[in-house]
């Protein structure tokens, strides 16, 4: 036996999760029958453990396990054959066995090996009587017995299958949950928060977290993590340095995956760094971009675990994506502060044409035009605030229109509606300049320059043929009497060129009230 | 219309960094009837602020070079100047992480004149006698 195969058994076992489990019903019969076919007072589902072989089902013993070092099952271990001791207190492997001296008095030991679909030998099958049995088992109780471990065998690989599919199952939902919380988060940090939670989870691992390197600095700054409770967090920046040798295992890009700090040759020659901060097991997962290493997602566990090919698989899309995930928050923010800038220099701009326009007319003495003028401006801007949220790509009509008349007031005597209509920047500047030139109207003229008036303004989208129309309507009520305009002033100009710029305005003085209804094309709007 | 003497008349301190911006404010608060008292940035608003006690309403615009802008200025104007009223005005939009002291008002950029001038006379800066006009 070497330490070899000793290792394999003892991974073998690791990741058929077998050890320790509770009885099962499927394993009890086998040891039933078993005992019956041999017509033996104690059968045994043996599996060796390292420092010990533990019983996943037994009959006519009443202990699960014992040291390795009684143990009969692991003689000859690695020859796949059934093994046969006629009489245990004759054979000098195990005349001293405590098992036989003692009480238990074990005399006669038959053992058929578990052996995997990959070789593995990772125990026994046994029965064993208080009698020694000189002529051991018949032919058919050997045959049987070897039938019943292959069945053994069967019922340990087809467990780990089955658990296997389930764990793909969970990762692969898991995946589906972190490319969604990568899609509607709000900001990097709460985007690998939740996706650490989640692949934290899904792996039962005691810390996961995403850290972004930098390699000018050395440094990795870990966003906030996730931890198990009772585990401390490790978030903030941490020095490549302070790790030892594990520095240089991110920097070449490959994932480092510790199955035990204590036994890696990268960090057994001080696993305290390690185990400081409650790690005992660890995969990182770097990402790279341009043959660097610009982030790493992290998993710690406080025990030892053999890492599945399909969780570091898993591992890697999840980094991917948390990466591309904080490229695109921080193009987001990017574009953001640009556009700020963009809005508060053409506000500084307008600001200034104020400025100097009202600098230039200061000797005139009839301030009302420049008010007027000042107005329009604020109107222009306030059109402008609405565009920037959008990017300057879009507005929609009814923001446009609270925008514009709310700085009135008359909020009660003013009717909004219509629905959802997207107007391109330059249409909702002018739409902007004219809902402004219509309500200035109507207070110093119209509905709402007396107390009983009121304003409609609606909008419906037109479907005619092959072309959509977006159609406003502006309906003052209970005003004065109304006469058309003696002249044709800039404001009366300005409805004129209607909601693109273009016309399609028809503004009639009906005795009731100004009504003024507005025709656009909706994709000349939106393209505006 | 008041019929204060012009001796009496409040006096405000205006706060802006761009020098067209200020001419037109100040412009702006002398036609309405008010004394006023320039400053290019916020420190040399906290040195005039240190030197005479009889400003009334400080009108300050936010972004502005050399450290302190004018959100810490209308700060430590209330911390240290509790009776004094002021109007911030900005380009940009009030930054949502920062407070608006007490008796602090907020504008955007371009502004109407009629209405910050209607604000100082809200916050009850005293104007004098026939020259205002448009408040």
């Amino acid at each position: 036996m070497t330490r070899y195969e000793d290792s394999e058994r003892a991974a073998a076992l690791l990741d058929l999760q077998i050890l320790d489990t509770d009885a099962e019903q499927a394993f009890d019969d086998i040891v039933y029958i078993a005992a019956q076919t041999c017509d033996a007072p104690i059968a045994l589902v043996s599996l060796l453990d390292g420092e010990r072989q533990w019983f996943k089902a037994r009959v006519g013993l009443d202990v699960c396990e014992t040291p390795i070092s009684q143990s009969v099952c692991q003689l000859e271990i690695d020859e796949p054959v059934l093994l046969q001791i006629p009489d245990l207190a004759e054979d000098v492997r195990t005349t001293d066995n405590p098992l036989v001296t003692g009480p238990r008095a074990f005399r006669f030991y038959a053992g058929a090996p578990l052996v995997l679909r990959d070789g593995t030998v990772v125990g026994r099958l046994c029965v064993i009587d208080t009698e020694p049995r000189p002529n051991g088992l018949t032919r058919t109780q050997e045959d049987l017995l070897g039938a019943l471990a292959r069945q053994v065998s069967d019922q340990l690989e087809l467990r780990r299958v089955a658990r296997a599919s389930e764990k793909l199952a969970a990762l692969q939902e898991a995946l589906v949950e972190v490319a969604e919380i990568v899609r509607r988060s709000s900001s990097v940090s709460v985007m690998t928060q939740e996706a650490a939670e989640v692949v934290g989870r899904v792996l039962s691992v005691d810390r996961a977290g995403f850290g972004l390197v930098d390699e000018s600095t050395q440094t990795i700054e870990v966003e906030p993590d996730w931890t198990a409770e009772g585990v401390t967090s490790i978030a903030g920046r941490h020095r490549f340095a302070d790790y030892g040798s594990i520095r240089d295992e991110i920097a070449s890009g490959l994932p480092l995956v510790i199955s035990d700090v204590d036994t890696d040759p990268r960090t057994a020659d001080d696993p305290s760094l390690m185990r400081n901060v409650g790690i005992r097991a660890l995969v990182n997962m770097p990402v790279r971009e341009h043959d660097e290493t610009v982030a790493v997602f992290i998993v710690n566990a406080s025990m030892p675990r053999r890492w599945a090919n399909e969780e570091l698989a898993f591992l890697r899309s999840v980094a991917d994506r948390l990466e591309a995930g904080v490229y695109r928050h921080r193009l987001d923010q990017h574009q953001e502060t640009v556009n700020g800038e963009i809005n508060h220099r053409l506000k500084n701009m307008l600001a200034m044409v104020q400025a100097i326009a009202s600098q230039t007319l200061r000797g005139v003495v009839d301030r009302e035009p420049i008010e007027t003028f000042e107005k329009r401006l604020v109107a222009l801007s306030g059109a402008h605030d609405i565009l920037m949220q959008k990017g300057w790509i879009e507005a929609d009509v009814g923001v446009v229109a609270e925008a514009t008349l709310k700085p009135f007031g008359f909020a009660d005597r003013v009717t909004v509606s219509g629905p959802k209509v997207p107007l391109g920047a330059r249409a909702a500047l002018s739409t902007a300049l004219l809902f402004h030139e219509l309500m200035t109207n109507a207070c110093k003229y119209g509905a709402l320059s007396v107390p009983t008036g009121g304003v409609l303004l609606e909008w419906e989208v037109l479907d005619e043929d092959d072309k959509n129309d977006l159609i406003v309507r502006w309906r003052e009520i209970g005003g004065p009497a109304v006469t058309p305009p003696t002249r044709k002033g800039f404001g009366s100009r300005l409805i004129r060129l209607g909601l693109v710029g273009t016309g399609g305005v028809d503004v009639r003085y009906e005795p009731s009230g100004l009504q003024a209804e507005m025709r656009a094309s909706i994709a000349h709007l939106a393209t505006s | 219309m008041s019929n204060e003497p012009p001796a009496d008349r409040s006096i405000i301190l205006v706060v802006e960094d761009e020098p067209l911006l200020r001419m037109f404010a100040s412009d702006m608060v002398e036609d309405a009837g008010y004394s006023v008292v320039e400053a290019a940035n916020a420190t040399e608003a906290v040195s005039i602020l240190e030197q005479r006690t009889d400003i009334r309403i400080v009108f300050t615009d936010i972004d502005m070079p050399h450290g302190i802008d004018g959100i810490k200025l209308a700060a430590c104007i209330r911390d240290r100047w509790p009776p004094i009223d002021i109007i911030i005005v900005s380009g940009k939009p009030f930054p949502v992480s920062a407070e608006l002291p007490d008796r602090a008002v907020f504008f955007p950029k371009p502004y109407q004149q009629v209405e910050i001038i209607a604000m100082m006379a809200r916050m009850g800066a005293i104007p004098s006698d026939g020259s205002a006009r448009g408040a």
